[in-house]
């Protein structure tokens, strides 16, 4: 979940799926909205349980892909019909089935290349050295991380929250 | 909500054929028969232009099935695994396509030009050793009892395990699926070459087997499509099969839906492009008069709007519009076989009466009945493939 910027928070840290799986859910259902759970891998169910929502991409590649074939359809128009006509085979100038390969090239690459541009954006990618909670949690560890800026939080409230929810261990995060 | 999908509770009870449905493919059956026996009778010709066309559409079904048991096999895949079986199902027309191919032989003199010993000599060189009709049968019967090994070996060890739950039968089908897909590229190939192309023996097209191929994967996701939303949530089977898996057949379905316009598209662009007279011919014949209307149809309706409908996420798990889309594409997949055999008989003037229908509802009721049979026979799962647990938490993310 997208944090606007570094914040300071306290992050439980568990060393089980199924544990941070139903940690999410809780910490969702106790009505905090800007947490993240952080995952060395892709965690089936998490989106449910954090309570994310669609992301926005496919809309953006899908713009770009009607934008791409446009583009296409016009290069090849303006190429070989009104700036530099020429015979071939007898064809006629405007001949589309010649022209969708082309069509078909610059919707692919125009949506990919903006698919990938948008999750850049949105991901506010490249971080250079982000700050990281635990390096464990690239290999083996999971862990719940609640934003001091979040909704109803509380230093003790949030401590014993995560506790009860069978973190490992609990700690104060200066900013992540 | 997906994540609660995986605690579903799971429910496995014999399957019982609705009496409707009983009655209805043995009504088909009768109906198919009469027509047959009539057409045969009356008017050979249309008779089995027709019985190519429908026969044709079901043996797609039958092997595209077997095709999508064998790359799953292949690919280990897991997710697959709990509707594998509605897919052995339809591999159950197969004892049947056997001797629906061995009636085709009788029909061949009135549909093929090679066939006619008078017409055989306008063939030119390699064509006629090819298309000499002993060798043709003898790669059609290969194809049809190659296909039924197949099954016997591939279906036959998934229902072994129901019983015993060997794993040794998974890594058995793993090797016999690689097998099929190898056999089924070469002969399905030659197949489609020997009954749909050589209706016009002078054209050549090198990728008419993959177009073929590409419609026939295309309807039998929409067959699977269709059993999932009929099965899933039934008094016979729950929590096996989830709109996790209607996702995925509908993400196949749309797939094949691109992969379909792909092929037809690399065929026609080239034989447009480099205007060689054998090859024209059949596009030429099927842009004139009434074929225009049937061409331009494949397009809009077998590719642009099952590809549209099915672009968002919500339409693959939307019931009714992946119903809806799914009968679209098998009412194409038979346009696109009527479109490949009818130019041929009839110039300009497509021909469409109770003829096709009759045939075509016959062989439905064939279709049906023998996964009717098999659903009684078998249990609707394969509950000890030793990849269910995947299947069953199978979850598609956003």
């Amino acid at each position: 979940m997208g944090n606007k910027k570094s914040l300071g928070g306290i992050a439980g840290i568990f060393l089980e799926e199924s544990q941070v799986l139903q940690a999410a859910r809780k910490v969702r259902e106790s009505g905090f909205i800007h947490f993240d759970a952080i995952t060395p891998y892709p965690v089936h169910g998490m989106e449910e349980a954090c309570g994310i929502k669609r992301s926005g991409l496919p809309y953006v590649t899908f713009i770009a892909g009607v934008v791409g074939m446009l583009a296409g359809l016009g290069l090849t128009y303006y190429t070989s019909v009104s700036d530099w006509p020429l015979n071939i085979g007898g064809k006629p100038l405007f001949s589309l089935p010649a022209f969708i390969p082309i069509i078909f090239e610059l919707t692919i690459l125009f949506a990919a290349l903006c698919s990938v541009a948008a999750l850049f954006v949105v991901c506010k990618m490249p971080k250079v050295d982000p700050p990281t909670i635990d390096k464990d949690l690239t290999s083996h560890k999971f862990a719940i991380f609640i934003p001091e800026n979040d909704v109803g939080f509380s230093q003790d409230r949030v401590e014993r929250l995560l506790k009860d929810l069978g973190a490992n261990e609990v700690k104060k995060v200066a900013e992540y | 909500m997906a994540a609660q999908n995986h605690s579903h509770e799971l429910k496995l009870s014999p399957f019982e054929a609705p009496q409707r449905l009983k009655i209805a493919s043995m009504a088909f059956m009768f109906i198919g028969f009469i027509t047959f026996v009539l057409g045969f009778v009356k008017n050979p010709e249309r008779l089995w232009t027709s019985y190519l066309t429908s026969y044709i559409f079901f043996v797609c079904l039958a092997v595209g099935a077997m095709f999508f048991i064998a790359f799953n096999y292949a690919a280990k895949a897991g997710w697959s695994v709990s509707i594998r079986r509605f897919a052995e199902a339809m591999t159950s027309f197969m004892p049947t396509m056997l001797i629906a191919s061995f009636v085709l032989i009788l029909g061949f003199k009135y549909l093929y030009s090679w066939a006619d010993p008078a017409q055989a000599h306008a063939l030119t060189g390699g064509k006629t050793l090819y298309l000499a009709q002993w060798f043709v049968v003898l790669r059609f019967v290969i194809f049809c009892l190659g296909c039924l090994w197949f099954r016997h070996l591939i279906v036959g060890n998934s229902l072994k395990q129901d019983k015993s739950g060997d794993h040794e039968l998974t890594h058995k089908n793993l090797r016999n699926s690689i097998g099929f897909i190898a056999f089924f590229a070469i002969f399905f190939t030659m197949y489609s070459i020997d009954l749909l192309m050589s209706l016009l023996p002078t054209w050549y097209s090198t990728i008419f087997g993959l177009y073929v191929f590409s419609g026939a994967i295309q309807a039998t996701m929409a067959v699977l499509a269709i059993m999932i939303v009929w099965l899933k949530n039934s008094s016979w089977i729950q929590g096996y099969v989830t709109e996790e898996h209607q996702h995925d057949v509908g993400k196949f379905l749309k797939g094949f839906t691109i992969f379909w316009a792909y092929i037809a598209f690399s065929q026609f662009m080239l034989i447009w492009y480099a205007n060689i007279p054998e090859e024209t011919e059949f596009y030429i014949m099927r842009s004139l008069n009434g074929w225009t209307t049937v061409s331009f149809a494949l397009l809009i309706f077998r590719f642009i709007v099952p590809f549209l409908t099915l672009l968002p996420r919500a339409a693959k798990r939307n019931d009714s519009v992946l119903v809806g889309v799914s009968v679209l594409v098998l009412v194409m997949q038979y346009v696109d076989l009527y479109w490949l055999v009818y130019p041929n008989f009839y110039d300009g003037v497509p021909q469409f009466s109770f003829w096709e229908i009759g045939i075509f509802i016959g062989f439905a009721g064939l279709f049906l009945m023998g996964m009717i049979k098999f659903f009684t026979k078998n249990n609707m799962v394969a509950i000890k493939d030793p990849r269910m647990h995947e299947a069953l938490k199978h979850h598609v993310t956003y």
